[in-house]
């Protein structure tokens, strides 16, 4: 009898807690307690995460010797691409700035000049096939809110949908429910890039008419109309387009895009806090 | 369930759920995931009945939902039903075999796995049964495999009750 009654009573409890945190995930009394709980549990986390961290390097280590060398040759190669590369770019920045202060040209926060990265080490990871998300060990204490575009050093990694005090959670680009506007560096086809299979990404909505070449980068849209602004600013990499398919009943282009982040070895990201307060956007 | 042992199993599980959230959630093989978190309360309702396993599953996912900024009762909700459940088990017909450990783990991370899909099925969230389906085996080898290490930790802290103390109620004959 007693054993039922607890059980009843634990039950009870639970599910009132579900029904309140699934009404008001990201406010209320419920979600400021838990953003107190989180942030008295982040040093235990932070503590264990830094007694696995030697672990995981050493395999990490181990693994990455078998294929260092032939990786060495391709990453040479494309350093000498990237310097010449650089070159051209550079002196297009020039003629761009040159050109937008001839014409008074105004812009929105620009990607990364006009952004505070908040730096933040990855406290959680995404656990099953449930969510897509990771905890940071950063919050609402240092600027970020709710819709905070984070990045890797590699590129875009997502954004913040729960912010807390002190730690926040950051649903991924691979995240089903997750849809961020894109276009191709070169061609200036915009998309929607979504998840899709086996880690890659997707690039939606593009018309079968519309030109995207294999190799293509892959950038964020940023904001078209003021009216309706991106939360992600132009420019934040994304990924590479790794193939492009089309079929006669489909509508739009099948283009599959390789992220550049490494969602399953994320360690620190950066949230982005913009320092230029948006007047008017290209 | 005397306050020194109810404090030993909540370090326990503490440590447990820290660990579980920082550091086993980016173990991937073959899509499973080791759930030190289970495995540990699997020892506690196993050896301490199934108030006790209740009451460890609620305070458990309560600290696995805190860290992970998730959706708060809803690893409570499946654990507690899961400490419950195998709590009885440990107080009727396992409590004295050598396989139920490993019994109740293999059956609970099915309980466990399909507990939370339903309930983000009915929450009307992301609810990926092939993904689950695809993960349930290599994770039940790995919780498996935990097991042997988790229960001889467990045991170690809190000593097995004697058949005696199963006794809940006594009925005079003659």
């Amino acid at each position: 009898m007693i054993r039922r009654a607890v059980l009843a009573i634990l039950v009870i409890v639970a599910l009132a807690l579900l029904t309140i945190s699934f009404r008001s995930p990201t406010s209320g009394v419920l979600h400021d307690a838990q953003g107190y709980g989180a942030s008295a549990l982040r040093p235990f986390q932070v503590a264990a995460e830094r007694v696995a961290r030697p672990f995981r390097d050493a395999y990490n280590y181990v693994n990455s010797l078998s294929n260092a060398k032939s990786e060495n040759k391709k990453l040479e190669k494309m350093v000498r691409d990237y310097r010449a590369q650089a070159l051209l770019n550079s002196a297009a920045v020039q003629q761009n700035k040159n050109l937008q202060s001839l014409l008074n040209y105004e812009t929105g926060p620009t990607y990364p000049q006009d952004f505070r990265a908040v730096n933040a080490s990855v406290v959680s990871f995404p656990s099953g096939p449930f969510a897509e998300q990771l905890v940071i060990d950063a919050g609402t204490n240092q600027g970020i809110h709710r819709n905070t575009p984070v990045v890797s050093a590699d590129g875009l990694v997502g954004q913040v949908t729960n912010p807390g005090r002190s730690t926040s959670v950051v649903t991924l680009l691979t995240d089903p429910d997750s849809a961020v506007s894109a276009r191709d560096l070169k061609t200036h086809v915009s998309g929607l890039i979504r998840h899709g299979q086996g880690g890659t990404l997707i690039l939606d909505r593009v018309a079968k008419n519309q030109v995207v070449n294999k190799g293509d980068w892959i950038v964020t849209r940023g904001t078209v109309d003021r009216r309706y602004p991106d939360e992600y600013p132009y420019g934040i990499p994304i990924g590479r387009v790794i193939a492009v398919g089309t079929s006669d009943i489909a509508s739009f282009l099948t283009v599959q895009v390789q992220p550049l982040a490494q969602f399953d070895s994320l360690d620190s990201v950066a949230a982005l806090i913009p320092t230029k307060r948006a007047r008017s956007h290209p | 369930m005397t306050l020194a042992d109810g404090l030993k199993a909540a370090a326990l599980l503490f440590v447990a759920a820290i660990v579980q959230v920082s550091i086993f959630t980016q173990v991937d093989i073959f899509g499973g995931v080791p759930q030190l978190v289970l495995v540990i309360l699997v020892g506690v309702a196993l050896l301490r009945g199934s108030v006790a396993g209740a009451t460890a599953g609620f305070f458990a996912g309560l600290v696995v939902d805190t860290a992970t900024l998730g959706t708060m009762g809803l690893t409570s909700l499946v654990l507690t039903v899961s400490g419950y459940c195998i709590g009885r088990y440990g107080e009727t017909t396992g409590r004295d075999r050598a396989h139920a450990p490993f019994l109740s783990v293999a059956v609970v991370t099915i309980l466990y796995s399909f507990g939370v899909l339903v309930v983000h099925f009915m929450l009307g969230e992301r609810a990926p049964a092939g993904a689950v389906m695809r993960g349930i085996l290599p994770t039940i080898v790995l919780n498996l495999i935990l097991t042997g290490p988790a229960y001889w930790l467990v045991r170690r802290l809190l000593r097995p009750r004697e058949h005696a103390d199963f006794a809940t109620e006594v009925q005079l004959l003659g």
